[in-house]
């Protein structure tokens, strides 16, 4: 027993060994896969397979099938029309939307293997073949040619029944490139391909799959040669050439729209020249036209900037003996220039420093001649004035220092000539106004002497003088053209009064010049405008700090005012200085007595104090005139040197 | 009075024609868009199936036990096959009696479907969920759309078969019974949604006559 065993191990050892010493090794065949099943139409369908090692020996492979829910075990029933290691199922065979179970089998003379089954359903698996006939053709007889490719579905698959439907795919390429260009085509049967490139080779494929399956293989390439046509680079020219004439012009159009902008860019015109000094002509008084070139243009000037106002602002119209006006007018000038300081400001006017200049160089003359020659006249147009109207106009005037009331009056009359004086040769307006005796006169006094400091407003009112030396001594003020026509002295005198209530209104407004007169108080400047007239044919002023303010208001804010209170004498106006602030209050409503108090002739006396509460000062000497709103300053020197009534 | 019932017949007669006009619109379009919307459901029980076997594949289930029932009635299968074998000379009212068949069959076992779901033991039920519902309205839609395309084709084609589904509405207690029977249902479901859209193919080729580039 045991030696059999032993024997038969033995040979089989021996057995082993053998097959060891020949190198060889057998064994069952390896394990065989499916790799896939494929129905080209829905109709038949292919299973191939991929068999294992096969052991050494000759191993035979076998496929079997089984159907859905049933156990019957088929094998293939064609292993040779698809080719090697496939199966291959008719019509006859394959059933749709039947589950298949496949499996392969290997076998060989030390055993068989089995591969994993597979299920299929036929329907799942439909991968068509190619389409047929692919055909590219250039399009004919065009100036811009293009492809149509068309082509045949593969004849297995039934399309025609709608049993299957197939969609398209396209690609194309030139010939000597790599990149295709894919084109889905649907379920068409012809593709365009436009703007091919002339003279090219194209290659061109076709692929179709079923609505639920598989992409067929490329069909097989056609190649189709683009003749040479229009070529492309000219058109391109042709299209820059066109555009770039269009910028062209609308460029040469823009140019002649701007031409004057750009002309006045590129070459600025040339500025004229300006003037700095006066020419001898303007200094003798010639050539009104020149004068009027020289008033500023916005003549007459608003109420922002005083200091403007210092030169030629005025139009003055200056009658045959003005000359000999100016003669005088310059020696009073020199004397109130001597008074005043002199303010020559690079923001004035030319006139401020140029009259500065003026009265410079023609003074010299003896002050008290020309205050004589020029009193007289001043004075007596102030007389006249004060005669005529009397009580209606009231002077602020800013006197610096003379004390005396004839001299102040007649400083200030000197001060009107002062003032007048340059304004002739500056601003003569063109204005012809007829100089008959009677008519009014109005002086407007906006002088560069003026400092800043001390705020005055000169304002006179000529009457219709009654001399006629100084028929030519008056200025008027062209403010508006109103006084045009002429007025009777005594007659118009009020008409007068109230027709150049305007003027005088506009005068004073644009006066604001401050008076160049030393103050020996610095005050702040004010501006005196015409409040109104009065019926008692007084002009009352009010100061004007900004725009127009309530006279009491201003008041209280400014702490001096001083009007003119009456003509003393025929000699000059007394300005009357407030010193208290608390009077202000009581001034408004004390204003109308004041007033009324003043008579139209006589009132070289009539100093009145409405309040009670007059400057105590002035009260001792003076006759205290009412602190009614007067824009002014009065030197407390001048109103004791006044005369008392 | 009289205005009235003039009016009223002019509005009737308005209707009339509207009608008439609506039934001029040609079957083979009809169809067209019957297809369109047949291949939008199989597209999505495809993706269904795909959905089920990547977490639950086909072979993780036991064999001879994943069906406990067919998918169709046994006595359907045959007249599949003689369809297909009798080079599609069936008449076109059969094939239409067999798609709204199969569309009518469908209605509930798509209600078990979506119902499970919802509690399906798979990674992707939410997504399974979302497709199964549009499915119902797609077939849904469907079948209304067939309805009266059926009219116009006879009143053969308006007999259907009464497919009752005969799987139950429990799909089973553990977790692999669940998925196995969820698997097989949406694999039938795939497979007789192709059917319908095949079907559905076939016709539209048959009625475009005028239209041989559809087909």
């Amino acid at each position: 027993m045991m030696k059999k065993v032993g024997g038969v191990i033995l040979l089989w050892l021996l057995l082993l060994f053998s097959q060891l010493a020949e190198g060889k090794r057998y064994s069952p065949p390896g394990k065989p896969t499916l790799t896939s099943c494929r129905s080209p139409e829905k109709e038949t369908f292919t299973c191939w397979w991929e068999p294992g090692s096969d052991g050494g020996l000759p191993t035979t492979h076998a496929l079997y099938y089984r159907k859905e829910n049933s156990e019957m075990v088929y094998e293939c029933p064609d292993y040779k029309t698809a080719g090697e290691n496939s199966c291959f199922f008719s019509k006859n065979d394959t059933s749709i939307w039947v589950n298949y179970n496949i499996t392969v089998v290997a076998t060989n003379a030390l055993g068989r293997t089995f591969s994993d089954p597979v299920d299929i359903d036929v329907v799942y698996i439909v991968m068509p073949n190619p389409p047929e006939e692919v055909r590219v053709s250039v399009t004919q007889n065009t100036d811009w040619p293009f492809l149509r490719v068309s082509w045949e579905p593969p004849k297995k698959a039934d399309t025609r029944s709608g049993w299957i439907t197939l969609i398209y795919e396209v690609r194309i390429k030139l010939e000597n490139e790599d990149e295709w260009e894919v084109h889905p085509a649907g379920q068409q049967k012809i593709f365009n391909i436009f703007s091919p490139r002339s003279g090219g080779t194209y290659q061109v494929q076709v692929r179709c799959k079923p609505d639920h399956g598989f992409w067929s293989e490329w069909s097989p390439s056609t190649y189709v040669k683009v003749p040479e046509y229009f070529p492309r680079e000219k058109s391109m020219w042709i299209l820059i050439v066109v555009f770039s004439a269009f910028i062209f012009f609308i460029f040469n159009w823009l140019i002649y729209m701007n031409i004057y902008s750009l002309k006045h860019c590129l070459l600025p015109p040339v500025p004229g020249p300006k003037i700095k000094g006066f020419d001898k002509q303007l200094k003798n008084g010639k050539s009104e036209d020149i004068f009027s070139s020289l008033v500023v243009s916005d003549f007459p000037p608003t109420t922002s900037n005083y200091e403007d106002f210092l030169v030629e602002y005025l139009e003055v119209y200056i009658p045959e003996e003005r000359e000999l006006i100016m003669e005088d007018s310059k020696e009073l000038q020199d004397d109130s220039l001597k008074s005043e300081n002199s303010t020559c400001d690079n923001d004035s006017g030319r006139g401020s420093c140029d009259s500065h200049t003026l009265l410079i160089d023609k003074g010299g003359g003896d002050k008290e001649d020309g205050l004589q020659s020029d009193q007289e006249g001043s004075q007596a147009e102030m007389d006249s004035k004060r005669h005529e109207e009397a009580p209606e106009e009231e002077l602020l005037e800013y006197s610096h220092g003379n004390v005396h009331s004839p001299d102040i009056s007649s400083e200030k009359v000197k001060s009107w000539p002062s003032l007048f004086s340059p304004l002739p040769q500056y601003g003569l307006s063109p204005v012809n106004q007829p100089s008959p005796p009677e008519m009014g006169k109005q002086h407007c006094l906006s002088d560069s002497l003026f400092t800043p400091d001390a705020l005055s407003s000169y304002f006179t009112q000529p009457g219709p003088s009654t001399k006629t030396d100084f028929r030519s001594n008056y200025w008027e003020c062209n403010f508006n053209h109103k006084q045009s026509h002429p007025l009777h002295p005594q007659t118009a005198a009020h008409e007068h009064l109230q027709a150049q209530n305007d003027t005088i209104m506009a005068c004073v407004e644009r006066i604001g010049a401050p008076l160049g007169v030393h103050v020996p108080n610095v005050r702040p400047t004010e501006y005196v405008e015409v409040q109104r007239v009065s019926d008692e044919n007084m002009v009352l002023l009010h100061p004007i700090s900004s725009g127009q303010e309530n006279t009491c208001t201003m008041r209280r804010q400014t702490e001096d005012y001083s009007r003119v209170k009456t003509l003393n004498n025929d000699k000059g106006l007394l300005l009357l200085q407030r010193e208290s602030m608390e009077e202000e209050m009581d001034m408004c409503p004390n204003e109308e007595e004041g007033v009324s108090r003043v008579t139209s002739n006589g009132y070289t006396a009539s100093i009145t104090p409405t309040s009670q509460k007059s400057a105590a000062g002035i009260n001792a000497s003076l006759p205290i005139l009412d602190e009614r709103a007067a824009s002014g300053y009065v030197d407390t020197t001048t109103m004791f040197g006044q005369p008392t009534y | 009075m009289a205005q009235r019932r003039i009016s009223g017949d002019r509005l009737f007669i308005t209707v009339v024609y509207l009608v008439a006009m609506c039934r001029a619109v040609p079957i083979g379009d009809l169809l067209d868009r019957a297809s369109q919307r047949s291949d939008k459901m199989h597209s999505l029980s495809t993706l269904l199936t795909q959905e089920m076997d990547s977490h639950f594949p086909p072979y993780g289930r036991i064999p001879n036990e994943n069906a406990p029932f067919d998918c169709q009635p046994p006595h359907y299968r045959r007249p599949m096959e003689k369809k297909k074998s009798s080079g599609k000379g069936s008449g076109e009212s059969d094939l239409m009696s067999l798609v709204r068949s199969l569309l009518q069959a469908w209605v509930d076992p798509l209600v078990i479907l979506s119902n499970s779901a919802i509690t399906l033991p798979h990674p992707a039920k939410s997504s399974i969920s979302s497709k199964i519902q549009e499915l119902q309205e797609h077939s849904k839609s469907l079948a209304d759309g067939l309805d009266i395309l059926s009219g116009k084709m006879g009143p053969a084609a308006q007999a259907t078969s009464s497919l009752p589904y005969t799987g139950g509405t429990d799909l089973g207690q553990d977790r692999v019974t669940i998925l196995n029977k969820f698997g097989f249902l949406l694999s039938c479901l795939r497979r007789d949604s192709h059917k319908i859209d095949s079907f559905l193919k076939v016709l539209r080729c048959r009625a475009v006559k005028l239209q041989p580039e559809l087909c």
